[in-house]
């Protein structure tokens, strides 16, 4: 395994995600721009600074018939026109993927600066066209032709998994969708911030919160979302720099302690039928969690005071809690019934609000989760602050637990 | 200034709320647009709610308005109904917090907290959500008790959606009343909390409604076709001026600009004077969206016909010729690739009356909101917040961001009216400063293409 990692994270500018950037008519180059340009401005830094951008995207060729996303970027300021940007494409772990590549590029000495944007813009199209798009995150022709909305029902399947192995109750993964909408109303860029939501109606089994495959309902799923965001990358002595000018120490500015990721198999099914004889229904994401640790020299999940958490779904949550080590495999609801996943207990868990809460644009979420990661261990996370946050853990996932990615920052 | 103090941190908001239980509530008027709405606001963090009306009916209607406005039946689990009559002493005996949303008028108002002052506990809070009487006025004559836990909460309409909220101290209201309020306003009702000053209509409505109320003057020229289309979206707002006002309804349009124009005289004194056609068309019942009638109506076939302010007959839209506007696309051309400073500058620059008319309205936009610093709010903060999250208009500080002080500057300068010191401060220092610090607040939104 590699040594710790020296990449440093400067902060970055996340769009809110409750607009819709079709009802402003607004072209996507609309929605990166703003993000770049918040970014730069938020953390002062001269477009003239950044070496090479990144770009994390995952279906904007079917939303928006647009491809080419990486030359999107130099159309943001005159100062980048000709340098090295790409794009990265891992489902719904796009942004991390991105942010995977530069920080590589960062620790082989290639940039000092670089930039990492996670963009979809995805209310181009209607509910159940885009969830047909989705679908091209699962192997498409097997799981997903002809079935109106497949995710869903993929991630109905890994509940139905827990309840065969361990039992599950609906009731807790009702109260997960609870916490995370209640988050999402302190997060002033959560996409549901304004909508109703209570215990009693993520428990609602009448039409106002229907069914959309298998256990999962709607108050149980993460949501249609556009959004950007941009977070900048440096190396040390970037960042020793920047700390300097702004009369900081440089331990003060958050690092990318460590990463994790791996690949499983692509069909639901095979990786169901690999992980029979294992503690973990997705072993593959518990191995991104740990080599995480190992890379952050973090034993277990007590060495983080947060996470933000992939929950597409209330059930991909409660998978999370115990792949963490929260609790015993199969023994999630425990924590939720603890109050340990609040902003305030034990193991916070999306303070932000997450997917559900927060909102899901997906090419864009891993950067989301990293830049609330960084904002809560500068303390800067407002009124969905974990008080005292020094390491935060992101869980990024895309596809039905397929690519998964994780890192450690912290100060 | 009380409304100038820093915003309550995380922890100091913890602290609050654990300082003292919010676990009933009452609704007064709970039939209302602004009683259900709240109501039903209220029971995504209360585990119960009373819904009090006139008649038990009344209440019930109230419910049923406030399920279909949230979408949930789970609003009635957590909701009692009831007549002021029977249920009133009791709701009221129980209630941590005893919110009021009765019609708009002193007199009925004050009834009701004729009623609520010997009812209610000592520790119980009062709020009102009135959009602009006196909060003092309300309170006086009240014993102590009643006048610590007594403060304004305007809910802009509908507050399910709309999260911007004026929190209104009244001269004996208890700082930490009014901070507990802030705290839970803000972190389980998902609000943004901006404290006023006790002014006339606050500071939403304060500078909002004279905006509105200057685009209906400028209607009675310029039909409501070509005002609605040169004051539009690409200007900083998501709905325009005079379909705003059909939304909000005329009459209360005319109780906000009658009750700033009657208590107040500033330097834009004669722009809040309700339009005489208003006045008569009203006469005739034409009162906006909920006549059916206003400067717009839609027929069944959805075609839109406008008013005649002039005649007040209504024509097809596509009969009110309208002047070369061909600078408005190439603004929102921009907009749509996020370029609004290049937009904006070519707002500042487009030639013709209809947008030097334009610039007009902008102007004084900026110059009466920039006026209002110290008297609304403490700081120009309070103001972008209010416009921002209450009226989804581009704050006023966001807009001279993205102009420039110095175009700003002269645009209101052009327009005749009085420049703002601090702008002037800024445009005459040549140095980029930034008026609005809001990120969470996306400037760009505000912006609508097309």
């Amino acid at each position: 395994m590699a040594a710790a990692s020296e990449v440093y994270v400067l902060g970055g500018y996340q769009t809110d995600f409750a607009r819709n950037w079709t009802k402003e008519g607004k072209h996507f180059s609309a929605l990166m721009r703003e993000a770049v340009q918040g970014a730069l401005e938020r953390c002062e830094i001269a477009p003239e600074e950044i070496e090479s951008a990144h770009v994390g995207n995952f279906a904007a060729e079917l939303y928006c018939m647009q491809g080419h996303l990486g030359a999107f970027f130099t159309e943001v300021h005159p100062a980048f026109s000709g340098l090295p940007t790409s794009r990265h494409e891992a489902a719904c772990a796009s942004g991390s993927i991105a942010l995977l590549v530069a920080s590589a590029e960062i620790e082989a000495g290639r940039y000092d600066l670089q930039a990492v944007v996670g963009i979809e813009q995805m209310k181009t199209v209607s509910a159940a066209e885009g969830g047909a798009y989705l679908g091209t995150a699962a192997w498409y022709a097997q799981e997903a032709e002809g079935v109106e909305f497949p995710f869903p029902k993929l991630f109905g399947r890994l509940g139905d998994e827990y309840d065969k192995r361990y039992g599950l109750r609906d009731e807790h993964l009702a109260e997960i969708s609870r916490i995370n909408y209640d988050n999402a109303k302190r997060n002033p860029n959560a996409q549901t911030r304004t909508w109703y939501m209570n215990r009693e109606h993520a428990l609602c089994r009448t039409d106002d919160n229907p069914a959309v495959g298998g256990r999962i309902r709607i108050a149980d799923c993460s949501q249609v979302t556009d959004g950007a965001v941009c977070v900048f990358l440096a190396s040390r002595s970037y960042a020793d720099r920047y700390a300097r000018a702004r009369g900081l120490a440089l331990d003060r500015i958050p690092r990318i302690k460590g990463w994790g990721h791996n690949t499983a198999r692509l069909r639901f099914a095979d990786k169901v039928a690999e992980s029979q004889n294992d503690r973990f229904v997705l072993p593959h994401v518990r191995a991104t969690i740990t080599s995480a640790w190992k890379r952050a020299g973090i034993g277990d999940v007590n060495g983080v005071d947060g996470i933000e958490t992939h929950d597409c779904f209330t059930t991909s949550e409660y998978m999370a809690i115990d792949h963490f080590g929260i609790t015993e495999p199969g023994e999630s609801w425990k924590a939720v019934e603890q109050g340990w996943l609040e902003i305030d207990g034990k193991h916070p868990i999306n303070p932000s609000g997450g997917l559900i809460g927060a909102g899901h644009p997906v090419g864009a979420t891993g950067v989301r989760q990293l830049l609330d990661g960084y904002l809560q261990v500068t303390g800067g996370a407002g009124d969905y602050q974990i008080a005292g946050a020094r390491n935060v853990q992101t869980l990024n996932i895309g596809g039905s637990g397929t690519t998964s990615v994780s890192f450690v920052i912290g100060t | 200034m009380s409304q100038g103090k820093p915003p309550l941190s995380p922890s100091e908001m913890r602290a609050l709320l654990a300082s003292r239980p919010l676990e009933r509530v009452v609704v007064l008027g709970a039939n209302g647009t602004m009683g259900y709405g709240s109501a039903a606001l209220f029971t995504q963090a209360v585990p119960q709610v009373t819904l009090l009306a006139r008649t038990k009916g009344k209440a019930e209607e109230g419910l049923g308005a406030a399920i279909r406005q949230v979408r949930s039946p789970t609003v009635a689990s957590r909701a009692r109904v009831g007549d002021y009559e029977h249920d009133l002493e009791t709701a009221v005996g129980e209630a941590d917090l005893v919110f009021e949303a009765l019609t708009e008028d002193f007199e009925v108002k004050r009834r009701i907290f004729d009623r609520v002052e010997k009812l209610r506990r000592a520790d119980a809070i009062v709020a009102t959500v009135t959009s602009g009487l006196s909060i003092d006025s309300l309170a006086r004559g009240r014993d102590d008790s009643f006048r610590r836990h007594f403060l304004g909460l305007h809910f802009f309409n509908p507050p399910n959606v709309i999260v911007g909220t004026e929190l209104v101290a009244g001269r004996d209201t208890d700082p930490a009343v009014a901070d507990f309020v802030e705290a839970f306003a803000r972190t389980r009702l998902g609000r943004e909390i901006v404290r006023t000053a006790d002014t006339p209509a606050f500071a939403g409505n304060r500078v909002g409604f004279k905006v509105l109320n200057e685009a209906a003057q400028l209607a009675e020229e310029l039909g409501p076709v070509l005002v609605d289309r040169i004051i539009g979206p690409y200007t900083g707002r998501a709905l325009t001026p005079l379909a705003t006002i059909d939304l909000v309804g005329w009459d209360i349009h005319r109780a906000i600009v009658d009750n700033v124009y009657e208590n107040t005289d500033d330097e834009a004194h004669e722009t809040l004077r309700l339009p005489r056609y208003m006045d008569k068309l009203m006469e005739r019942g034409v009162l906006g969206n909920k006549t059916g009638r206003g400067f717009f109506w839609k027929d069944e076939d959805g075609k839109r016909h406008a008013l005649d302010p002039v005649s007040g007959d209504y024509r097809p839209q596509s009969e009110f010729p309208l002047p070369d506007l061909g600078y408005i696309g190439a603004i929102s051309a921009l907009h749509a690739e996020g370029r609004y400073r290049e937009a904006m500058q070519r707002f500042a620059a487009a030639p013709g009356r209809e947008a030097e008319i334009a610039r007009r309205v902008v102007a004084g936009y900026l110059s009466y909101a920039f006026h209002r610093v110290g008297e609304v709010t403490g700081s120009l903060d309070g103001i972008d917040r209010i416009m921002g999250t209450g009226f989804n208009w581009i704050p006023p500080g966001a807009l001279v961001d993205v102009l420039g002080a110095g175009t700003g500057v002269a645009m209101i300068e052009r327009a005749g009216l009085p420049v703002p010191e601090a702008l002037a401060r800024a445009a005459r220092s040549g140095e980029p400063r930034r008026f609005f610090q809001h990120p969470h607040i996306n400037v760009g939104r505000f912006f609508v293409a097309g």
